[in-house]
């Protein structure tokens, strides 16, 4: 509980700070809003152009793009000491401080940095979402709701999983690899659209090395009442947890890596 | 004129230096080559459009290829305006525009080269459907290459409009992130425009974002038919020429008012 304070009067600490510029962050803010957006109008042009894509319809693929950019955009704004500074302090050597407090690192990188711009995206997902379940003409019960805000919640765990790869390969080569973070951003790009249109090598990829589709598009595609692969209703509750086993195999590789950890800077 | 060229050189000998980080980078991006790939193979099963499938991918493919020259800042640059190392640059005996401008033409040049010659050659060995066709025809080919050098020139001096702005507002991400955003949805390199709305293409194509990679690739795929080839590169020029004056218009009226940061 301790922890979550702390968590949590960072948060309000960061958020403090990003507004002591509001012109800029207004202005990055509707940059991230139009990022998003440019990204929803190709949907919408793909959508106006071929009408569906093999059963699913232009609901059922808003649906798909919102959920994706609702969880991956509240992960980067409230991860974003994982997501994008950790590397960056790896190599300035700052990781030391860290070490030197009585909490767990991860917490403290966790605690490190906010990203509230984002908010522009979450609510360009959102947007996508309630679209989306409108033309497929969702009836929402409290099960769907409970198996969307798990797939929202797990999906923020995987992702930050994700993330720690670029954190270990960091502490191990001190240099950032574009490559690591391929398999993260590759898997928002894909897993914007049904897993199924695939073909089985990155259908193998998004589904056991990065679980995108067990966590995020299983729970969907219950909710939108096409169950992938004609999968039974219950498995969109457990495949979501591939998400918790996915974060703790990083996190265990994380903590590993940071026993080789050596120090830069002076 | 030596000396632009050799601040050009300097720079091209600069970028040359990071090949490990070209690895990395051609992976990635042939990943997302070919989930996208797989996505349009996956739309034109349900409903196979006008233009055939093997334009979408090559129009993909150079699109990956050369997505270095769209999208890449000077960082120093940005730092010397907000540390004040402007200062500097503006005691050499160059005109500063032409200075930055030759810088970031050779750093695109570079960073899309080294990048784009391993990525064809693998999408050339994927077969029918997945991979890049060959050209409409070789003089085809010949106008493209054309078409990508004119559309380089276009490209960086867009970028130098950019960085005009930054002098002004010292904070780049805001003004940099929307001109980036604009340029990766209506270049083509979240969606081909080919997929556009056809109503639309008469505007979209005309657009400058347009003249940077869109135009050489209909050139390649033979979208635009020969004849149509000199009026392509003729609003490409035009608009390189107007962005270009727009650019030192901007730039040298900066130089009158600019104040140099930190002490």
């Amino acid at each position: 509980m301790d922890t979550v304070k702390l968590y949590l009067r960072s948060m309000k600490m960061q958020l403090k700070c990003q507004m002591q510029y509001p012109a800029s962050f207004f202005l990055q803010t509707l940059a991230q809003f139009v990022m998003e957006a440019g990204e929803l109008l190709a949907v919408i042009l793909i959508v106006d152009r071929f009408e569906s894509l093999n059963q699913w319809g232009a609901g059922d693929l808003y649906f798909f793009f919102g959920l994706m950019s609702v969880t991956f955009y509240l992960t980067e704004c409230f991860g974003r000491g994982v997501t994008g500074a950790f590397p960056s302090m790896v190599r300035s050597g700052q990781v030391d401080t860290l070490l030197l407090r009585p909490r767990g690192v991860l917490t403290q990188v966790m605690c490190w940095a906010m990203d509230p711009r984002r908010f522009a995206c979450i609510a360009v997902g959102t947007a996508a979402l309630i679209l989306g379940s409108r033309m497929a003409a969702v009836r929402w019960t409290v099960l769907k709701a409970l198996a969307l805000a798990e797939a929202i919640v797990l999906g923020g765990v995987m992702i930050l999983g994700l993330f720690l790869i670029e954190g270990i390969f960091v502490i191990h080569s001190v240099k950032s690899v574009e490559l690591v973070n391929g398999l993260t951003y590759g898997g928002r790009s894909a897993c914007e659209y049904p897993i199924d249109v695939y073909p089985r090598p990155l259908r193998v990829l998004f589904t056991v090395a990065a679980p995108f589709a067990l966590v995020l598009q299983v729970p969907a595609a219950y909710i939108l009442g096409k169950p992938l692969y004609g999968w039974p209703g219950w498995t969109a509750f457990v495949c979501p947890l591939a998400g918790l086993v996915s974060f703790g195999t990083f996190y265990a590789l994380f903590q590993r890596a940071m026993r080789f950890y050596r120090s830069t800077g002076s | 004129m030596k000396a632009y060229l050799s601040a050009f050189r300097m720079r091209w000998k600069m970028e040359v230096q990071y090949r490990g980080a070209v690895v990395g980078g051609v992976a990635c991006q042939v990943l997302f080559g070919l989930i996208l790939v797989a996505l349009y193979r996956a739309l034109y099963r349900g409903r196979p459009q006008s233009m055939p499938l093997s334009a979408i991918t090559t129009y993909v493919w150079l699109q990956q290829a050369f997505f270095r020259m769209l999208l890449s800042s000077d960082p120093e640059l940005m730092d010397k305006i907000r540390t004040g190392g402007i200062a500097y640059d503006l005691c050499r005996p160059l005109q500063l525009y032409g200075y930055y401008y030759v810088r970031i033409m050779a750093q695109k040049m570079v960073g899309s080269l080294l990048r784009a010659i391993p990525m064809l050659a693998f999408a050339a060995l994927l077969p029918e459907g997945w991979g890049i066709s060959l050209p409409a025809s070789w003089p085809a080919l010949a106008v493209s290459v054309c078409g990508v050098a004119l559309g380089l020139l276009c490209v960086s001096a867009l970028e130098n409009i950019s960085m005009g702005f930054t002098m002004r507002t010292l904070d780049f991400r805001g003004v940099m992130a929307l001109m980036n955003l604009v340029m990766t949805t209506l270049s083509g390199n979240i969606l081909p425009l080919t997929l556009f709305p056809d109503a639309w293409q008469k505007v979209i194509t005309l657009l400058p974002y347009a003249q940077l990679l869109d135009t050489p690739i209909r050139l390649y795929t033979g979208e635009y038919a020969l004849a149509r080839a000199p009026g392509a590169l003729a609003v490409q020029a035009a608009w390189t020429v107007l962005l270009i004056l727009m650019g030192m218009l901007l730039w040298q009226r900066n130089q009158r008012r600019l104040i140099v940061q930190g002490g």
